[in-house]
């Protein structure tokens, strides 16, 4: 087998195994998940059952002994096994599944908080909703307080993104001119990871997020510091940010406290405390930074950001230092 | 009569059997490929210039050009009434590139030039016999065998244009006349002895940027920025790009090429240093510019645009050029550049690549009469 191939096996192996806990729908970590993991596991067990009587009954027809075979190749076994069987069983499972997924689809309850995510062409655009306060935005990485029902309000901006966080929940498109809304829950603190679920262009498969669950304490302390302006105690860091503002990032990119208001890229407020660069592909070190920066087609071609070739590495070290800083 | 016998028998023989046909046919060719190599090895003709052509060779010649140009020019025409813009930047670009081996009104063509093979014609008198579109083509393409080079950048066919809208003006100019188009306000200084000796006075001025972009005053074409203040990084950048061929234009390419690198550095702090020109009044569509003002402030977010004044504005990094107060007609013309798919071979050329190919048009029209209509700030920024 190739170095490929093997890869390519044990990714399949691992996303099979319910101890890979980032990405398995297999590794429940919400009730939604739990009840789509349970009946995922009715079927496995069913459906292997049922494989079974089927070869068990394929083996007499062929080899059993002759009383057994007429009774097989009877009007009768056919009329059972064949029409009211399937019938019924298919009938038990559609109701049995309804009745489970019946608070994805209507919730009575309102939820704890409202985030909108819309999904874009290749990254996810996070809002936390207010009372009284515009929303926080944010990208790629959100962050929800463990135990807490949560709605999340999708939409897109460009073409369908499907929104899917196996561990949380079942996925639910992103549909231009409509809001959908999926509600999740996270049981356990911990980083679950998403993926866009829809085909979406070029780097789709490139196009990820994170979602990590914290105590309900340490996120509403997150999220009162949103409006919070960092510290440019660092020299270089005061120039990362100058040189932020003048080199035209702001025209796409928004930090909060700064003139950079842009709309058209990821919010950058507070991209230093993120795990992972370029919608949770690429880990957040400075190099990847850098390398983002001077070429965003490497990491994600078709992208709408342009290359910046235009910084000496003193320019592009203080770069880096100002984004780091924003937490 | 025998030998006419003998001649129509082995016709007869030849023409019996269609390999016989074929076989003839292949040694002929052979004979006369022989025969032409056999006169170009001996030396026999004469590649001398000065030796000229026969009258027949010529005409032929001619004939052959004069057809050729016909039937490949495009039939497109300089828009009717006089374009001062257009004319001025054509001026420019001839003195510099055309008036070597062509000559100039007050001026006689180089006599090393005038003893090319065929010897470049005066244009005064011949323009009027091609149409637009043949001299396009010819100014484009140029004459294989002729001497005539084509355009230094096939792909700026509105630099093209700005040469034929000088040649059309050209027959009815005196030495005054022509010298106030092509060197603007460039006056070379008195022609004193010693000046001409050493080379501190070019009479005739080919290299002076104020030409085209003026020192004292603005660029007398519209077609022309203004490099008044611009930060000297954006100058010496662009200059360079030129040079290499990064950015499209066979003006600036012709200008730029070989500049010694310290030269770059003093012309772009120079420019830099210059104070803006009083600002010609150019009318302004307002409409058009309120409009150009929204997407220079905020974009348009759903089609990737960002905010233009995030990188051009004043305060904006010394690698971009700040846009206020250039004229319309300039920016639209570098816009349509960039949707062409053009310039994007530089460092900051491939930053404003994607972005100038997600407006269209009429948005850039919208965002030229936008910066146009801005006061720029009298004082050099940086």
């Amino acid at each position: 087998m190739t170095v490929r191939g093997r890869r390519l096996a044990a990714i399949f192996i691992l996303a099979a195994l319910p101890g890979w806990a980032p990405q398995s729908a297999l590794a429940p970590a919400g009730d939604e998940a739990e009840r789509i993991a349970l009946l995922s596991w009715i079927l496995f067990v069913g459906a292997t059952a049922i494989l079974l009587i089927v070869i068990a009954a394929l083996a007499l027809a062929i080899h059993g002994a002759e009383p057994v075979r007429r009774v097989i190749g009877s009007e009768g076994a056919i009329r059972w096994g064949g029409i009211v069987f399937p019938s019924v069983v298919l009938t038990l499972l559609l109701g049995y599944g309804l009745w489970l997924m019946r608070e994805a689809i209507a919730a009575q309850t309102t939820p704890a908080l409202r985030i909108a995510v819309t999904g874009e062409q290749w990254w996810w655009r996070v809002d936390y909703q207010r009372d009284g306060a515009a929303p926080v935005r944010e990208a790629n990485e959100i962050r929800i307080p463990v135990g807490r029902e949560i709605d999340f309000a999708l939409r897109s901006n460009d073409v369908i993104h499907s929104f899917w966080v196996p561990s949380l929940g079942g996925k639910l498109d992103m549909i231009p001119g409509r809001t959908n809304t999926l509600r999740l829950k996270a049981e356990r603190p911990g980083m679950y990871r998403g993926q866009c679920a829809e085909y979406c262009g070029g780097p789709h498969a490139l196009m990820a997020l994170e979602i990590v669950a914290v105590p309900e304490a340490e996120f509403q302390a997150w999220l009162a510091a949103a409006d919070a302006r960092n510290e440019l105690a660092e020299p270089k860091v005061a120039a990362g940010e100058k040189l932020f503002l003048s080199a035209g990032c702001g025209a796409c990119h928004a930090v909060r406290g700064t003139q950079a208001a842009g709309m058209v890229g990821p919010d950058l407020s507070r991209v230093g405390g993120r795990r992972f660069l370029a919608a949770a592909t690429l880990r957040n070190t400075a190099e990847n930074l850098a390398g983002f920066i001077t070429d965003p087609q490497v990491a994600k071609p078709g992208a709408l950001m342009p290359p910046f070739e235009i910084f000496t590495s003193e320019e592009m070290d203080a770069l880096t230092a100002y984004l780091g800083s924003l937490r | 009569m025998q030998p006419l016998a003998h001649a129509r028998r082995t016709a007869a023989w030849l023409l019996a059997a269609p390999s016989r046909v074929f076989v003839a046919a292949v040694s002929a060719l052979v004979l006369v490929l022989a025969g032409a190599v056999l006169f170009a090895w001996s030396g026999v003709y004469n590649v001398a210039a000065s030796s000229g052509h026969f009258r027949i060779v010529d005409h032929f010649l001619r004939f052959g050009m004069e057809n050729s140009v016909r039937a490949r020019a495009p039939s497109t025409s300089l828009p009717p009434g006089i374009d001062e813009s257009l004319v001025r930047l054509g001026a420019g670009h001839f003195h510099a590139g055309c008036a070597y081996c062509h000559g100039s009104p007050g001026t006689p063509i180089s006599p090393v030039a005038a003893r090319m093979l065929p010897p470049p014609p005066v244009l005064t008198e011949r323009v009027g016999r091609w149409s637009d579109g043949e001299l396009f083509w010819i100014v484009k393409h140029g004459l294989k065998y002729a001497g005539m080079p084509g355009f230094p950048s096939l792909h700026r066919d509105d630099e093209i244009w700005a040469v034929i809208a000088f040649l059309r003006r050209l027959p009815s100019l005196d030495r005054p006349g022509y010298r106030a188009l092509a060197l603007g306000e460039v006056e070379p200084e008195p022609q004193r002895g010693m000046g001409v000796a050493t080379g501190q006075s070019e009479p005739d001025a080919i290299g002076a940027c104020a030409r085209c972009h003026g020192e004292r005053q603005g660029p007398p074409s519209r077609l022309v920025p203004i490099l008044h203040g611009q930060p000297a990084a954006m100058l010496e950048n662009a200059l360079r790009a030129y040079a290499k061929g990064e950015r499209d234009s066979g003006v600036m390419q012709t200008a730029t090429i070989g500049l010694p690198d310290s030269t770059v550095r003093h012309l772009a702090a120079y420019y830099a240093s210059l104070p803006r020109p009083p600002a010609s009044i150019e009318t302004i569509d307002q409409a058009a510019a309120a409009r150009g003002e929204a997407i220079a402030r905020d974009g348009v977010p759903s089609h990737g645009v960002p905010s233009c004044l995030g990188c051009h504005g004043q305060s904006a990094a010394p690698d971009y050029p700040r846009l206020a107060g250039q004229p319309a007609r300039y920016l639209e013309g570098q816009l349509a550049v960039w949707r062409k798919g053009l310039n994007d071979r530089s460092a900051t050329g491939r930053i404003m690549a994607p972005i100038a190919r997600r407006l269209s048009e009429a948005q850039s029209r919208d965002l030229a009469a936008y910066f146009a209509s801005l006061a720029a700030p009298r004082e050099a920024p940086r």
